[in-house]
């Protein structure tokens, strides 16, 4: 196992505080709001039901998704060797969604009661098929082509999303709903048991990924360099695309596609503390939960009483993030080629 | 003293997808000289790199570390035994120069302390103490290079040279493909005069190099090859000859013989 760098403990205990801020903040507000100042026994039942049963499971839930996306994105950012590689965006999310929607729609039609875990098997094992194929389509002989995995990832996400609204229209109105929700993406509605089962993976998940850091440090130079450092490439490329699709496959079959937290996230910890994956990826997990808590609480209470899909809203935010990165890393390359002109 | 390290290369092919692009390839290198592997384009020179760092497995024949086959290696113990400078280097990442040099040197397991050291010694001996916190991305193609081959020498640095001697890099290979590609001439004369004093406390050196003059003066032994296959092995004087670089290389050139050095002098012509 890898030690954390020096000059880490700093950023990692500052994201941990600022979680709990900010998880405290998420628990207090809302259509019944507490405050700080409420002695917990002074609560009633029905209070104590809303913030145990309704808000707790749910701030936590935000948070563990929110760090597993931004993980599985550093996972696949260092596959790809690419800030540009996302789970949403190279369509390894809407195949998941997929998978989740298939299994209902056609299980629902076939066997009746369909299960959490058949649901997640499916996004799972859609998730790692598009992961590979994606890497196959993109890379070649160890460099991969960022244009073509971007336009790979558009067409994954196009045929997908077709497939999915393809079974929608043939399904009937309880699963059109759920079908939608798989599509935008929500937090609302679930239960301990949903937190149990994400959080496990996740974190089983995350645990493989942290005996890679290393690995993605020196992956990121090339694959042939990360063999001549040491590192087996081919044992390390399939362990992160199993590990980032448990991450995505689990995720999804529990809230929908929610995206762009694996891009935004991993880019602003970079900015702060540098590439070195081993304070990219525990910081990149605190970034994701901060930012999905805070996203969860924004899509509750920005159109109260109703409420607005997450991923919805993490698309309208992080849309504009990701247009704003394509234009600095273009004025980058023009001033790059001015550079070499002069 | 220890033995010195060889490598033994005995009748190497290499076919990819009906090409022939090594073929009956033997050769020796012995530890602590500087070998240099010459040839034209598609030679096959990055090709029998790529074998001997087993980063390429041969289709036949065998590659040999100290009699034992590379096949037999394990990937992290290869890492401690040799680094390898590839031609092209991508990183799309920003890492200072240091924390770049900082992954090669944690390929090794060192005590703390050496390890400032190792990437302190690399930099100073690359010339990039002035850029160490320059962001890789923004340095110039040579300066990369520079940072590149630092990466790569902080792999096989040894631990405490003062300590024990002028004898550190037994055992360690230094494998270089086109690593003057690109940095100017100072750091290349630099570079060389290190490349010599660590030979000579028994680093294995092979590079691949297009300037035959600079390997005329720089190499211990030359292997020239030629579609595929050894066209020459042996001392510079032997290789470097008039009648072997017009007839492997194609190249208009003049050999003399330097009287001072004993070696040879090349100097390509062009005639218009």
């Amino acid at each position: 196992m890898s030690l954390f760098p020096p000059r880490s403990s700093k950023p990692i205990l500052l994201l941990v505080l600022l979680l709990i801020l900010v998880m405290s903040i998420s628990l207090m507000i809302g259509g019944f709001s507490f405050y700080p100042t409420d002695v917990i026994s002074r609560l009633t039942e029905q209070q104590w039901f809303i913030l145990w049963e309704i808000r707790l499971p749910r701030v936590l839930l935000a948070a563990v998704i929110g760090a597993g996306l931004a993980i599985s994105g550093v996972a696949l950012q260092a596959l790809f060797r690419n800030p540009l590689a996302e789970p949403g965006l190279i369509g390894v999310s809407s195949s998941a969604a997929f998978g989740a929607v298939f299994v209902i729609v056609l299980g629902g039609a076939l066997w009746q009661e369909v299960t959490v875990w058949q649901i997640s098997v499916a996004a799972f094992l859609l998730a790692s098929f598009s992961t590979a194929m994606l890497y196959v389509i993109a890379t070649r002989q160890g460099h991969t082509d960022v244009a073509l995995m971007l336009l790979a990832g558009v067409a994954f996400n196009a045929i997908f999303g077709a497939l999915t609204q393809l079974l929608i229209t043939f399904s009937d109105d309880t699963q059109l709903r759920s079908a939608l929700f798989w599509m935008m993406g929500s937090l609302a509605n679930l239960s301990w048991f949903s937190v149990g089962m994400v959080s496990v993976f996740v974190l089983l998940a995350t645990l493989g990924l942290w005996r890679l850091v290393k690995s993605m440090n020196a992956f990121l130079l090339g694959e042939h360099v990360s063999l001549q450092m040491g590192y087996d490439p081919k044992w390390f490329k399939w362990q992160v695309m199993g590990l980032s699709a448990l991450i995505v496959g689990v995720s999804v079959s529990m809230v929908g596609v929610i995206g762009f937290v694996g891009l935004v996230v991993p880019h602003m910890i970079r900015l702060w503390v540098g590439a070195d994956h081993r304070l990219v990826l525990p910081l990149s997990a605190l970034g994701g939960a901060i930012l999905l808590v805070l996203a969860d609480l924004l899509a509750r209470q920005l159109l109260y009483p109703s409420e607005l899909p997450i991923g919805l809203l993490m698309a309208l935010l992080g849309g504009p993030f990701f247009l704003m990165l394509l234009m600095t890393k273009r004025q980058l390359r023009i001033s790059s080629v001015q550079r070499k002109r002069l | 003293m220890t033995l010195l390290s060889t490598i033994q290369v005995t009748n190497l092919e290499v076919r990819i997808a009906n090409t022939t692009l090594l073929s009956h390839i033997s050769c020796e290198f012995k530890a602590g000289n500087i070998y240099t592997i010459l040839g034209q384009n598609g030679a096959g020179k990055s090709t029998l790199l790529k074998c001997l760092s087993h980063e390429m497995s041969p289709s036949k024949g065998e590659v040999h570390w100290d009699n034992r086959s590379l096949e037999h290696f394990s990937y992290a113990e290869l890492a401690c035994q040799r680094a390898v400078l590839s031609q092209s280097n991508e990183l799309a990442f920003s890492f200072t120069v240091e924390a770049l040099v900082q992954l090669g040197e944690e390929v090794v397991q060192r005590p703390c302390t050496e390890a400032s050291l190792v990437v302190e010694a690399v930099l100073t001996v690359c010339d990039l103490i002035p850029l160490r916190h320059r962001d890789y991305l923004t340095l110039s193609g040579g300066e990369q290079k520079r940072a590149q081959l630092a990466r790569v020498l902080a792999q096989i640095w040894p631990n405490s040279p003062a300590k024990e001697g002028g004898e550190d890099f037994c055992g360690k290979w230094l494998l270089l493909d086109e690593w003057t590609a690109g940095l100017d001439i100072k750091h290349q004369q630099s570079l060389a005069r290190y490349f010599k004093q660590w030979a000579s406390q028994g680093l294995g050196i092979i590079m691949v190099l297009h300037d035959v003059s600079f390997a005329a003066q720089l190499a211990d032994r030359c292997l020239m090859l030629k579609s595929g296959t050894v066209f020459a092995d042996g001392d510079v004087n032997q290789v470097l000859t008039q009648s072997i670089l017009t007839e492997a290389l194609e190249m208009q050139v003049q050999v003399e013989c330097d009287s001072k050095t004993g070696r040879p002098n090349v100097s390509p012509r062009l005639l218009l």
